[in-house]
């Protein structure tokens, strides 16, 4: 194709778009809205993320070491855990440092610190807390360190009595995970059928100028080349017109999500991520408007 | 030359519209094609532009059997023949310059010769302070004159004419029956489909006369219409 040729079909459906400025407005308005639906489950994506993050990083397995057990025994056992493949971090905490924290949380209470000065000996023992990579894998350490060269020194690890918590809250997060793409899946598609519908009945307006170019001797290429663009100028206003009210809606209910769910900082993620989503929303946008167009305007070529 | 060759053609809902019509036009041939509503004489226009197939027989135009025109080819035949509507059929989005202009960049014209070619044949027509006139701003001669334009810029070696005063007053239609002519006198093959008995008589060319889907009549030379 000529650059000449590829000049005039912009610049024709450009015109079109232009004068057909009512339904250009319709449409690109319901496809507007369709993209905000869509920037709307992506933050609802975002925040059951975080939320799930949030419960599954308050999960995690102690194991708590023989008070007679050598602080260079347990830094061995430390570096076993850390080198296995589903351990995320490991933190240690010594006699001392649990001695220390145990007393500055309970600072107000003056009984409890009475009763730390009588002691002789530190009562504590040291241990270790293992965060995992995934909440799944918890069972796996465990049982790793139940057959552990080291396991006579170890006194109690804790993932028993958390073992039911941490299948709860994988089911919460697994559960949220397929709710969400579920939800997500079956509004996308109801929000295609609209734009289709809506591009198809913007075509459908015109059908009559598609069979006269048919019968002056216009080619399918020819006829449909313009009816693209148009599609694709309807997908590039309806992102931008979708991303011009979503972010300053997002900043406007940011910090009100963010009071009610802790680590839930929306316009944190999207200012972040901004490219992305701009280019997700405006590639979605443009799709949808050049696949309704070219689905639409194929029963009118049939002449 | 365009030849029919034992050509009838049945609408989806049984009715005939042509019944083994043979027909032959020569090039340069100026006919008038005439009779009652449902005769089928349109149907025969439809059949050369390839909208519609005949349901038997063949439909030639230079010796190339249409029913060997492949289905992409459809828009090169059709620019080949010039064709004007009675409803004008023009493009309401666009422009009496664009409605011309469409037509030639179908066949990959330049800008340039879009430009000079497209003024002209609207001057042809009498429409060169027109140009930026909308179909909806323009009366219905001016309309009927806009598509003998576009019809004419392929320079078309066919024109078909259905019921091209069918919508027109008796000044209008002597316009485009005036058109007509000079088209015809450049060397055009004329095919004209029309119900105007002043407009056929006063031509004094061939004329066919047709009625329930065949031809009942066929006066070579100053041809009258008698129904």
């Amino acid at each position: 194709m000529s650059q000449e040729m590829f000049k005039r079909i912009l610049r024709s459906g450009w015109t079109n778009f232009k004068r057909n400025s009512y339904v250009s407005f319709g449409t690109t308005g319901v496809m507007a809205l369709v993209l905000f639906v869509f920037l709307g489950l992506m933050t609802l994506n975002v925040v059951a993320n975080s939320i799930t993050q949030s419960i599954e990083d308050k999960v995690d397995v102690s194991v708590y070491f023989k008070t007679t057990t050598a602080e260079e025994d347990i830094l061995k056992i430390k570096t076993d855990i850390e080198a296995l493949p589903a351990v995320a971090f490991v933190e240690y905490i010594s006699r001392d440092q649990a001695f220390e924290d145990f007393k500055a949380r309970h600072a107000g209470n003056a009984l409890i610190q009475e009763s730390l000065a009588e002691l002789d000996d530190n009562p504590l023992q040291a241990s270790v807390n293992i965060k995992a990579k995934d909440s799944s894998e918890y069972a796996g350490i465990a049982n790793y360190l139940e057959g552990t060269r080291f396991r006579a020194l170890i006194e109690k690890i804790n993932f028993y009595e958390n073992e039911q918590v941490i299948a709860r809250v994988q089911n919460i997060s697994k559960g949220l995970r397929s709710w969400g793409m579920a939800t997500t899946l079956l509004l996308s598609i109801i929000a295609v059928l609209v734009t289709f519908n809506t591009v198809r009945l913007t075509i459908y307006t015109q059908h009559q100028e598609i069979e006269i170019m048919r019968l002056v001797g216009g080619s399918n290429w020819h006829i449909r080349a313009p009816f693209l663009v148009e599609g694709v100028l309807y997908g590039l206003f309806a992102s931008l017109l979708a991303l011009a009210v979503f972010y300053p809606a997002l900043s406007f209910i940011s910090a009100d999500v963010a009071d009610k769910i802790p680590g839930a900082e929306l316009s944190k993620y999207f200012i972040t991520h901004a490219p992305q989503t701009v280019l997700t929303v405006v590639v979605i946008g443009v799709l949808l408007g050049v696949v309704s167009s070219t689905i639409a305007i194929r029963r009118f070529l049939r002449i | 030359m365009i030849e029919f060759k034992n050509v009838s053609s049945v609408y989806n809902d049984g009715f005939i519209a042509l019944s083994a019509i043979d027909l032959t036009i020569e090039d340069g041939d100026f006919v008038s094609i005439v009779g009652p509503a449902g005769a089928g004489k349109s149907t025969l226009l439809r059949l050369l532009i390839k909208e519609l197939e005949p349901s038997e027989g063949e439909v030639l135009v230079d010796g190339v059997s249409l029913a060997n025109v492949h289905r992409a080819d459809i828009p090169l035949l059709r620019r080949k023949i010039g064709t004007v509507f009675q409803d004008f059929k023009l493009l309401a989005s666009k422009n009496a310059y664009e409605n011309v202009a469409f037509a030639l960049e179908m066949t990959g014209a330049s800008d340039d010769q879009i430009a000079e070619d497209v003024p002209k044949v609207l001057a042809i027509v009498g429409l060169a302070d027109k140009m930026t006139n909308f179909p909806h701003q323009m009366s219905g001669g001016e309309k009927q004159r806009l598509a003998i334009a576009r019809a004419l810029i392929h320079r078309p070696r066919i024109m078909l004419a259905d019921e091209p005063t069918g919508n027109l007053d008796l000044v209008n239609s002597h316009d485009v029956l005036q058109l007509l002519k000079k088209i015809h006198s450049l060397g055009t093959t004329v095919i004209m489909v029309t119900h105007n008995r002043d407009l056929v008589n006063s031509l004094e060319k061939r004329v066919i006369t047709m009625e329930k889907g065949k031809i009942v009549r066929d006066q070579k030379d100053g041809g009258k219409y008698v129904i």
